[in-house]
């Protein structure tokens, strides 16, 4: 037990190094800085509410250079369509706190924000199952019939409309081999930073589905650019916290300890997938947290009496964070049995790839 | 228990079983007593 005194609170090293690990790992791999993990963890372990953000801010942001580096050496980062979305992104988040600080002000915010937060990710959900479904079959045909595939297979023709805007600037980003308006991606930007202020996350869980569905980029460059994005909007959340008292620096340094190594690890995993494996664990991550959200809303709703739905919100966030590292580390596994020709389940070969590939 | 590993909804449904039994034995032999 370690003493955190800016917290008042007593709390175990080796949870919040562990804690900061799995979500390393999550975050490296999916593209999300996890806030909509760390900050209900943080408050279950007995960290204040407005700590626990502030703690979750600043740890996201060292996660994020990490994961960031290392995707930049995997070749997973355009930067056109990094620094292209950035004034976006700052915009819309600066609306959507505006729009949250106003429900505060009708003393609606707990409930609007829980039930947005239900809406959005179901949203995002279901579309993100049914059309990495849709490429997992065609991956499977195609294994089936013995032709090559290559690391990406999308489904979705949404981002062909949206590269048929003619608005000027055109963009040309290299690394995504995107043609695209500069307006598009700002634009992309503006509404994701939107709802990432307004629900008080970091938004890599919508903006990689719209970095994939809108734009058109790969899963793997969604990820690796969606991680600059984090860089810059993780860090000035956590000056603005800091400056604000709301972090307990010992506790971020132990999450980024961990942090720091399931970053990488969970970076690396990339290269060992195709990237509907990725859009999948996006996905599931998306469904569990609508859940846990869904339960602590039924629990707010209910005036918090009725304590299994909170017992169920904490088991459904801690339960998250273990389901989405086995489900990565498996994948890894069974890409390394399948690169040394062992047999693996028919479903996984579609969905894994050697990693020198 | 072949269905488990050879179906990516059977792989799924065990891994969140084990991963939510993991977590409610964390929560109520460790979480409860040690942190509230």
């Amino acid at each position: 037990m370690f003493e955190f005194a800016i917290a008042g609170i007593q709390a175990p090293i080796f949870l919040l190094m562990l804690t900061g690990f799995t979500v390393g790992i999550v975050g490296g791999f999916i593209g999300v800085g996890g806030g909509y993990m760390v900050t209900p963890a943080l408050i279950v372990f007995g960290f204040p509410g407005y700590l626990a953000s502030g703690i979750d801010a600043t740890h996201m942001a060292g996660k994020a250079v990490v994961s960031s580096i290392r995707h930049r050496q995997l070749g997973n980062i355009d930067w056109t369509l990094a620094l292209s979305m950035v004034a976006g992104t700052m915009l819309g988040v600066e609306l959507g706190v505006r729009l949250l600080n106003y429900t505060k002000k009708l003393g609606i915010s707990g409930v609007v924000l829980l039930a947005c937060s239900v809406v959005v990710m179901l949203g995002l959900f279901i579309y993100t199952q049914l059309e990495t479904r849709r490429a997992h079959k065609r991956l499977e045909q195609a294994s089936l019939e013995g032709s090559h595939v290559g690391r990406e297979l999308k489904t979705s023709t949404l981002h062909t409309f949206f590269q048929a805007i003619p608005l000027v600037p055109i963009v040309r980003c290299r690394t995504a081999r995107v043609v695209v308006s500069m307006w598009v991606i700002v634009l992309v930007g503006v509404a994701t930073g939107f709802l990432a202020g307004f629900l008080g996350v970091g938004g890599g869980f919508i903006r990689v589905p719209s970095l994939v569905y809108i734009v058109g980029a790969t899963t793997h460059i969604s990820v690796g650019t969606d991680l600059v994005e984090i860089v810059v909007s993780g860090g000035y959340g956590g000056l603005r916290q800091s400056m604000s008292g709301n972090v307990d620096m010992m506790a971020v340094l132990f999450m980024i300890l961990g942090a720091m190594i399931g970053a990488q690890f969970g970076s690396i995993a990339t290269a060992y997938v195709r990237g509907p494996a990725i859009r999948y664990i996006l996905s599931y991550s998306l469904i569990l947290a609508t859940t846990g959200a869904f339960l602590r809303l039924l629990y707010v709703l209910t005036g918090q009496k009725i304590a299994l739905l909170s017992f169920f919100a904490v088991v459904f966030t801690l339960g998250e964070m273990i389901f989405l590292c086995l489900f990565i580390v498996s994948l890894v596994i069974f890409s390394v049995l399948h690169t040394r020709g062992k047999k693996v389940p028919q479903w996984v070969a579609p969905l894994v790839v050697a990693a020198t590939e | 228990m072949k269905w488990f590993i050879d179906s990516m909804l059977g792989y799924w449904i065990m891994l969140l079983a084990a991963s939510l039994g993991a977590a409610a034995c964390i929560y109520v032999f460790w979480l409860k007593d040690a942190l509230y």
